[in-house]
């Protein structure tokens, strides 16, 4: 890992000078698949619809032509069977990428998932690992109700054993995907539904990206702003507003929640004494609640103000459009918590 | 918007206050400037004057009533704003606060938060996007100073003292930008050459009250509440008592020479007004003792020892029983410049208006060194407590006949005893000798005074 750690790439900003190709979201998540399975033939894809149909976001889309329906499998709509099946074949030495349609409806796999997965190392004395990966959309997708809507990493980040990846932009979805791939450990990638269109610089060729490994998206002096997945746009928005009204804010990408970067953490907010969390998951028991702890005790004496949290509010996601909006942490919302927390309301 | 009056912070000790007065009635106009009320705070009785132009909405604390600092004590409506609406609005209880359970005294609100114009509903179960400052939600936390965690440790590294600082945050938190501007202040002041007095230096006097030992109920008596002063008397000598190494010195004087020239004086000047007292000329004294002697004039700050450049005398003054009792250090600032007349009109008048009016806040501020006289009640000796953060302080007895050795003659004389209490960390005994020494030649000598 530690010539992975040393490529500079993993601190760039993302758009390179000179290298221009931009691909989608989704485009970036299938190159790391294709580019693993060709690299490993322990590495499989299964789920709903993934094979015949492309996948129902079209993420593995000619995929069962270049592999063939071995290794890109089609399954019955039975999360707790497909899961449960893929973690037997991890056990036995296949690498499996288990595409959730949702990661809403991962929640009927919840045994095989959150109470199998992570604890099989532990629980077979080292002698089974799960080097498996479980991705699909995670948040709302918009206008897809309360059932359809969930944020998992609320609920799955306080299972030990798990490692939790939570991409923002292409480039990221890339290097991370192989990083989980190769991870010997079970993965949840937690994808947006919402990002997937969204068009980046992706590097050609190999490259990953390490987990715990955060990257600062814009320096700034006055606030930190910690996000990741789809909130980090909604930051970088808002650190535009606050800027023009003299608020300098530095804006951290996670990436990954477990692991959790705080050493960069922790250092920008001795820099600013100001932090605001953006987590989109509810904030009770949250990773956002976590990492706000974790500053709180590790920068308590750095601290001009509490660290202030902005969510989707503590209620079932809403279906109405202008109420959805409302509910997830917002620009407004969070330029709101930036004056708070820098005293400047 | 409204303005909100709360309680304000008058001295570095206090943590609430009392509205002995109010000027201004329910809808009554008020201008910037004009006194509102009358503030018993700790140690004296201030006025409080209002900082905007606009009406009086609401009166939120009556008369009599003590508070802690911050908390809201009245609403003024500004121009255009309807008496009627503000003054329901404020009564409603406050901002955030339940709107079913109305409270006496709204909790503090930090300036973000203060629309009272609005009534919000609180939801207090769930924590949604966090702006209000995590005191409204749970009712007022405890009016002890606010400061952040990070002003608070740059407060410390540049060794300035909180209290000194006026805090701009919520309820008046001490917040990073109130240490850096308290910091380019000191800067500028150094850059300009202005000498930098050791007024940052007061130790903290915010110390807890001390806990003492339960009262056996089967006792019968009656309780007694603590006035303010008595509470700050009571917090801030046991933190004196208890944290400064104290030992005391005591000489005598010989006051023959001093009482001589005393009455020839005011023979001479009584008709011109002029009557000085033993003190006055103990304050001479002493001022101008600190000359050779600057650790007497010099404050123990932790890491190092401030030797003052003023010297500032205090003077212990009871006050009346009629008025509460109690007592407070009154200051003549440079005394050591003063002339003996100045000197006694300055501690007449400080006298005179403690016992009547009560002191100003800067009349009872940055003694350096302090004075405890109770000859005139015939007191031959004792011991004081030392007034944080001074390094000593000097308890003087009264001038008695008795019999002295002069010259191997028995004789008549007339002899005071001074006990100086002082800080071993400042000061040792040595020092403390040398400097009694000193002051019994000025007072055996006391032409030494008058040049």
């Amino acid at each position: 890992m530690s010539a992975v750690m040393s490529n500079p790439l993993f601190r760039e900003p993302l758009t390179i000078a000179g290298a221009a190709r931009e691909i989608e979201f989704r485009d970036a998540v299938r190159e790391a698949m294709c580019e693993e399975m060709r690299r490993d033939k322990r590495v499989y894809l299964l789920g709903e619809e993934v094979a015949q149909y492309d996948g129902a976001y079209k993420v593995s889309k000619g995929m069962l032509a270049e592999f063939g329906a071995a290794r890109v499998v089609d399954t019955p709509i039975s999360e707790s069977g497909f899961s449960g099946m893929a973690i037997g074949s991890a056990m036995l030495g296949l690498r499996p990428i288990v595409e959730f349609m949702s990661w809403s409806f991962s929640l009927v796999a919840a045994d095989p998932i959150l109470n199998n997965a992570p604890k099989m190392l532990y629980m077979s004395g080292g002698q089974y690992g799960c080097p498996i990966v479980f991705r699909g959309n995670d948040g709302a997708g918009g206008q897809l109700g309360s059932t359809h809507s969930w944020s998992v990493e609320g609920l799955f980040s306080n299972v030990p054993g798990v490692k939790i990846v939570i991409p923002s932009n292409p480039a990221d979805a890339k290097g991370l995907m192989k990083t989980a791939i190769r991870d010997d450990d079970p993965v949840f990638f937690l994808e947006s539904e919402r990002l997937l269109s969204m068009k980046g610089h992706v590097p050609e060729g190999e490259y990953l990206i390490p987990f715990g490994h955060a990257a600062i998206r814009r320096a700034g002096k006055d606030c930190t702003i910690c996000s990741w997945g789809r909130p980090v746009h909604f930051c970088m928005e808002a650190a535009e507003i606050l800027a023009n009204e003299g608020i300098d804010c530095e804006v951290i990408d996670l990436r990954t929640i477990r692991p959790l970067d705080l050493p960069t953490v922790v250092a920008s907010v001795r820099k600013t004494s100001a932090a605001v969390v953006v987590d989109q998951s509810w904030s009770f028991a949250s990773p956002g609640s976590e990492l706000a702890a974790q500053i709180h005790r590790h920068c308590f004496d750095d601290l001009d103000n509490f660290v202030h949290r902005v969510h989707s509010d503590d209620v079932p996601t809403p279906y109405a459009v202008a109420l959805e909006q409302e509910y997830l942490p917002n620009v407004r919302k969070i330029c709101e918590a930036v004056r708070s927390a820098t005293y400047r309301a | 918007m409204p303005i909100e009056l709360t309680m304000p912070r008058l001295s570095d000790t206090m943590e609430a206050g009392t509205v002995v007065r109010w000027n201004v009635k329910e809808g009554d106009a008020v201008k910037s400037g004009a006194v509102v009320a009358d503030i018993e705070t700790d140690k004296a009785t201030m006025e409080m004057p209002c900082f905007d132009d606009g009406r009086i909405a609401v009166i939120l604390v009556e008369s009599g009533k003590q508070v802690k600092v911050g908390t809201p004590i009245a609403l003024v409506a500004l121009a255009g704003e309807d008496l009627a609406s503000v003054k329901a609005a404020g009564a409603g209880g406050g901002h955030g606060a339940s709107t079913s359970t109305p409270k006496a005294a709204p909790a503090p609100v930090s300036p973000a938060e203060s629309k009272p114009t609005t009534v919000k509903a609180s939801v207090p179960t769930s924590v949604q996007t966090e702006t209000t400052h995590g005191m409204e939600e749970f009712g007022a936390t405890s009016a002890r100073m606010r400061v952040s965690p990070v002003a608070r440790r740059m407060a410390e590294d540049a060794g300035l003292d909180l209290a000194k600082l006026i805090g701009t945050g919520p309820s008046g938190r001490v917040i990073k930008r109130d240490v850096e501007s308290a910091l380019a202040q000191v800067a500028s002041n150094r850059s300009s050459a202005t000498i930098v007095t050791g007024t940052a230096m007061s130790v903290s006097t915010s110390a807890a009250p001390t806990a003492v030992a339960p009262l056996s109920l089967a006792l019968r008596g009656r309780d007694v509440a603590l006035s303010n002063m008595r509470q700050t008397i009571a917090r801030r000598l046991v933190e004196s008592k208890t944290t400064i190494p104290h030992y005391q010195v005591t000489m005598k004087f010989s006051m023959d020479a001093l009482l001589a020239m005393r009455k020839s004086f005011n023979d001479k000047l009584g008709a011109a007004g002029i009557k000085l007292s033993v003190n006055d000329f103990l304050v001479r004294a002493c001022a101008l003792a600190m000359a050779e002697h600057p650790f007497f004039n010099a404050s123990f700050a932790g890491d190092s020892i401030r030797v003052h450049e003023q010297v500032n005398i205090g003077v212990a003054i009871s006050l009346p029983q009629d008025r509460g009792g109690g007592l407070v250090v009154g200051v003549i600032t440079d005394a050591d410049h003063k002339s003996l007349r100045q000197l006694s009109s300055d501690a007449r008048a400080l006298a005179e208006k403690a016992r009547t009016k009560g002191l100003s806040m800067q009349e009872m501020s940055d003694a350096t060194f302090t004075i405890s006289n109770l000859g005139m009640f015939g007191v031959e000796h004792f011991t004081a407590i030392i007034n944080p953060p001074n390094s000593a302080i000097l308890a003087c007895g009264a001038a008695i006949q008795q019999p002295v050795v002069r010259d191997g003659v028995l004789c008549v004389g007339t002899e005071m005893q001074v006990t100086l209490s002082l800080d071993h960390r400042v000061i040792d005994g040595a020092m403390a000798a040398e400097y009694l020494r000193t002051l019994k030649e000025f007072i055996e000598e006391p032409e030494t005074l008058v040049v």
